[in-house]
């Protein structure tokens, strides 16, 4: 068929319609007239020939509509007026379309943002080459049930000397450098890693070269690789920088090279080689576990002979050296694994959560639709009855679903980007820093097809109800129904189901919110043992080259203090090397005068380098012996304060006060500390773990580089940030303070990601409530509208209004009844599944299940009331005249 | 008359779409003669199958209308024998060609079920 002639008609037939018309009109006037011309010729009279064209020509507008039908674009014209029909009917009905719109929305924003940042967390592949080879390698002590210890430097060498599984294995190590030179000195954090470390990540620097294996070798490390972000705010992206040197820690490094834009590894600024001296090859060096380790796989060899080959080789270096390899194997773990293990479960979580909102979503709409179905059934038979073809009819009804689901599905697009954008920003930054590409993550295309076709398919499938109504021959019984024909009944049973799952659904959620905020609360509630209230903190890490003596570390934080100290507004000021919420190093150690341990059984506890102020500062109650002063140096006996954890595991029935320990197993030799106090315990490393064995070294004895500033005041903490940095800047004017903040602040990211859990969980469950509310509401409110003249009757025989609300309401809430019933065991069976978010609550806690299905009933209950209320109205003898 | 009109109005309701290409047919081949107008048309196809087939209105105007959106006719408005104004249709060469199609199938058609009849 010829394309051209056809879209100028087009044009036309669409464009130019009334100009058509009128063509097409006088067209027929004159047929009409040539054909009573011809039929007086004939010898009828004038009269009787007009009478017979117009007979013969069948009604002039019929034959309009014909010749309309038989144009081009017709069937284009009729979506376009079952477009506006059906736009015109939503408006007509703002409640239905509102709620209907909403829920498709939510249901298709939500789920897109979570579903977005699961995939771009969990499921999408590392931004490194050959991601499903990259595997992370650990020390396990399966009898300790620890599996993902840091690895000590001779056994992470043997590993790499002997493994027949992997092309490449490097490690790294955490380092700070404080960069100086022109600008203000800033500190920064890196990594100290193998030379082959990008060759193992399957990355090659932007710029310059990667490390060289002989840049291991003490004497030829001095070389660094900068992050791209670094290299364009402080170096203003010189693309000449590779060859220049830059000071860093007070020493000369040179400039190799340059990580790629999107290189992303941890929040790591700097790289240089990591060199292992002497002492770190030791013997007893195989008990310091300070590495992280990353192997790229061999192409042949799978995860499992990777596992063997390791584990045998830890097996020979446990016969070789059991004082500190005993017990002790390498463990190996996809690295994708590893750095999403901590954000999993609430990921999973999320997701469950997400897709019971997208089922309630689904449901409701369901739910609408078929509401409106019934009460549209009339309209519909009318229609068909009046010669409407039912394909018509199906199509106005799928045009109305079309349009439900442009308008849901646009909206729930734009709640999508909002939705992604306010998750990646809400997530804590350790989350942020681990996860590569984080900043990244986007809205996922297939998921966001994924939810826009199941919402769509919902509000189309449940849309055509009402045409698939008519279908039936019965019109007249159609016509004449006004809502008690059997059909009715059965479209009423498919909606019951539907409110039933939906509060269950529901329920399940809410459980699950519930048990989250509970775990919150009961983590507000713990008992720190220290007053994080009004506490400034800043971290300070001195360069090895001007405080290569611990005279000068000494002096410093002991100049510094003094500065802080006499600034207005500070009560108390001290050092530690890691305050509370930060790091934390356990040691293991030796009591003086006890038989060697078993090696499953050797002391460990936290320990903390201070200065003597410390536990007045934050504090920490003393509570037998005395704390540190000014006369514990070097030189002076050496000292050590425990905790009251440590006292009980490890001095069960004797006073610890006046006992030795030193540092280090049983052989090693170490000096020997006496203890002279303990101290209350402290929470150190998060709210929800226990307290651990603790014990604490003078600063002034034992002096070290890194530490943090902590600082008590009378007003706002982070006020005093100007004076701490003077105060530092006066004692070094090229010394960085970092990591600014308050105790408070630290607690509070700690449970960054709980608190994002419950907000986001919190949120999903109260739109489920919403959603439920709606959804029985509805089915009630149609419920009174069929049962009318049914409670007209009633009225009118003597029942009281009392009784028609009882019996509304009743017929409710056995509904919301089998809804929460279905849903607490539901939720008995799911809950387990995030055992691992809670805290101080069961999965199964009778007070959280027993609260929220009242909560349910409740709202079921006022969802119910309006429509009975609605029913008590009804007026017997207008109810019974209706028919 | 009578008679024979219920029998096309029969045959219409049985056998619509053989009707259709039919109509298409009768159509173009009464306009391969000269341009007409809708009633010369329809007169012209009752003059041509001797009264066998009497096209209404409501059959005509939408065939003519379609095969002029197909190209196959060009319309423009004239005088009438008798001095009136009327639309008057008139073949294209895409219409001709449209014949001889139509013709040819129409001819292969009915030799086959002719055969097919006569077979025993």
């Amino acid at each position: 068929m010829p394309l051209l002639p056809r879209l100028s008609s087009l044009w036309r037939n669409l464009f130019h319609k009334t100009q058509r018309d009128q063509e097409l009109t006088e067209e027929l006037d004159a047929y009409l007239e040539l054909l009573t011309e011809q039929k007086i010729n004939a010898g009828l009279a004038p009269e009787a020939a007009r009478r017979a064209a117009l007979f013969e020509l069948g009604g002039k507008q019929q034959v309009k509509e014909q010749v309309g039908e038989a144009r081009t674009g017709y069937q284009l014209e009729t979506c376009w007026q079952d477009l506006r029909y059906g736009l015109r009917m939503l408006r007509h009905n703002p409640g239905f379309a509102t709620v209907a719109v909403l829920t498709l929305a939510l249901g298709i924003g939500m789920n897109t943002a979570i579903f977005s940042v699961v995939y771009s967390v969990l499921l999408r592949p590392l931004p490194y080459s050959a991601p499903e080879k990259l595997m992370a390698l650990f020390s396990m002590r399966p009898q300790l049930n620890s599996f993902r210890g840091p690895v000590s430097a001779p056994d992470f060498v043997d590993w790499r000397a002997q493994n027949r599984a992997f092309d490449a294995m490097s490690a790294y190590a955490f380092n700070t450098y404080t960069l100086t030179g022109s600008d203000l000195p800033e500190r920064f954090i890196g990594r100290r890693v193998s030379a082959n470390f990008f060759q193992t990540l399957g990355v090659k620097p932007q710029l310059g070269r990667a490390f060289l294996p002989e840049e291991e070798e003490a004497g030829r490390n001095r070389v660094a690789i900068l992050s791209y972000g670094l290299w364009e705010r402080r170096f203003g992206a010189d693309p000449d920088l590779p060859g220049k040197t830059v000071s860093l820690n007070g020493e000369n490094y040179t400039v190799v090279g340059v990580t790629p834009n999107d290189f992303r590894f941890a929040p790591v600024e700097i790289y240089t080689p990591l060199t292992f001296a002497a002492a770190d090859m030791s013997d007893m060096a195989r008990g310091m576990h300070f590495l992280r380790v990353i192997a790229r796989l061999k192409t042949d060899i799978t995860l499992e002979e990777a596992k063997t080959d390791i584990e045998n080789i830890s097996r020979r270096i446990e016969r070789q050296y059991p004082v500190t390899n005993a017990g002790k194997y390498g463990n190996v773990i996809p690295y994708q694994q590893d750095i999403v293990g901590d954000i999993r479960p609430s990921l999973l979580v999320l997701l469950g959560a997400v897709s019971l909102v997208l089922l309630i979503a689904c449901a409701n709409v369901a739910n609408l639709l078929l509401a409106r179905a019934a009460s549209r059934q009339r309209e519909i038979a009318v229609r068909t009855a009046l010669g409407a073809a039912r394909w018509r009819i199906v199509r106005q009804l799928l045009s109305e679903g079309v349009i439900l689901s442009l308008a849901g599905g646009g909206l729930g697009l734009l709640l999508a980007y909002w939705g992604t954008d306010a998750l990646i920003g809400a997530a804590p930054s350790d989350v942020a820093d681990s996860t590569p590409g984080w900043k990244q993550i986007g809205i996922n295309p297939q998921v966001l097809s994924f939810t826009l076709l199941i919402s769509f398919l919902t509000s189309i499938v449940f849309g055509l109800a009402p045409a698939l109504q008519v279908s039936k021959p019965d019109l007249t019984d159609s016509l004449k129904e006004s809502g008690k024909s059997s059909a009715g009944f059965k479209r009423q049973r498919a909606r019951k189901v539907l409110v039933v799952a939906e509060m269950a659904l529901a329920l399940m959620l809410l459980i699950g919110a519930g048990l989250l905020i509970r775990s919150f609360q009961e983590l507000q509630q713990v008992t720190l043992g220290f007053n994080p209230g009004q506490v400034f903190v800043a971290d300070v890490s001195l360069g090895n080259v001007k405080y290569r003596e611990t005279s000068q570390q000494i002096n410093f934080f002991q100049q510094a203090l003094q500065r802080i100290e006499k600034s207005p507004g500070v009560i108390s000021a001290a050092t530690v090397n890691f305050p509370p919420f930060s790091f934390n190093i356990d040691h293991v150690f030796t009591i003086a005068g006890q038989p060697e341990p078993a090696p499953d059984a050797i002391p460990q506890a936290d320990y903390r380098v201070i200065s003597p102020q410390y536990f007045r500062t934050l504090e920490i109650p003393l509570v037998r012996g005395r704390v540190f002063t000014e006369q514990d140096v070097a030189g002076a006996p050496r000292v050590v304060i425990i905790n009251e954890a440590l006292a009980r595991r490890y001095f069960p029935n004797e006073d610890p006060i006046g006992k030795q320990i030193k540092l280090g197993r049983y052989m090693e030799v170490n000096p020997l500390h006496t203890v002279v106090g303990i101290v209350g315990n402290t929470k150190n490393r998060g709210l929800e773990i226990e307290f651990e064995p603790e014990f604490y070294y003078p600063f002034l004895q034992t002096p070290v580089r890194f530490s943090s500033i902590v600082a008590r005041t009378q007003g706002d903490p982070l006020s005093l940030t100007t004076a701490v940095r003077n105060a530092v800047l006066e004692v070094d004017k090229e010394q960085p303070l970092a990591r600014i903040r308050t105790m408070e602040m630290a607690i509070s990211d700690s449970v960054t990601q709980r608190r994002l859990n419950m907000i986001l969980l919190g949120i999903f469950g109260a739109l489920a409530l919403a959603l439920a509310a709606v959804g029985i509401y509805g089915v009630m409110s149609y419920t009174v509208t069929q049962r009318t003249r049914e409670i007209g009757i009633r009225m009118a025989l003597g029942a009281r209004r009392r009784d028609v609300l009882k019996s509304v309401v009743g017929q409710g809430m056995s509904l919301a009844a089998s809804g929460v019933g279905v849903g607490l065991v539901g939720a008995f069976l799911v809950t387990r599944l995030m055992e691992t978010l809670l805290f101080g609550v069961t999965p199964t806690d009778p007070a959280t299940f027993g609260g929220i299905a009242l909560l349910l009933l409740g709202v079921a209950f006022l969802a119910c009331l309006i429509p009975a209320r609605q029913a008590t109205r009804v007026d017997p003898m207008v109810a019974l005249r209706s028919e | 008359m009578k008679e024979k009109e219920k029998k096309t109005d029969l045959l219409k309701e049985k056998k619509t779409d053989l009707l259709q290409g039919t109509l298409d047919m009768l159509v173009l081949k009464a306009l391969a003669l000269g341009p007409l107008h809708g009633l010369g048309v329809s007169n012209r196809i009752a003059q041509i199958t001797q009264g066998v087939f009497q096209v209404k209105p409501g059959s005509l105007f939408p065939a003519l209308h379609r095969m002029e959106e197909a190209g196959w006719l060009t319309s423009s408005w004239g005088e009438s024998e008798n001095n009136r104004r009327a639309k008057y249709y008139r073949l294209t060469k895409a219409g001709q060609r449209q014949l001889k199609t139509e013709t040819d199938d129409w001819e292969r058609i009915s030799l086959a079920i002719a055969k097919a009849l006569q077979a025993t």
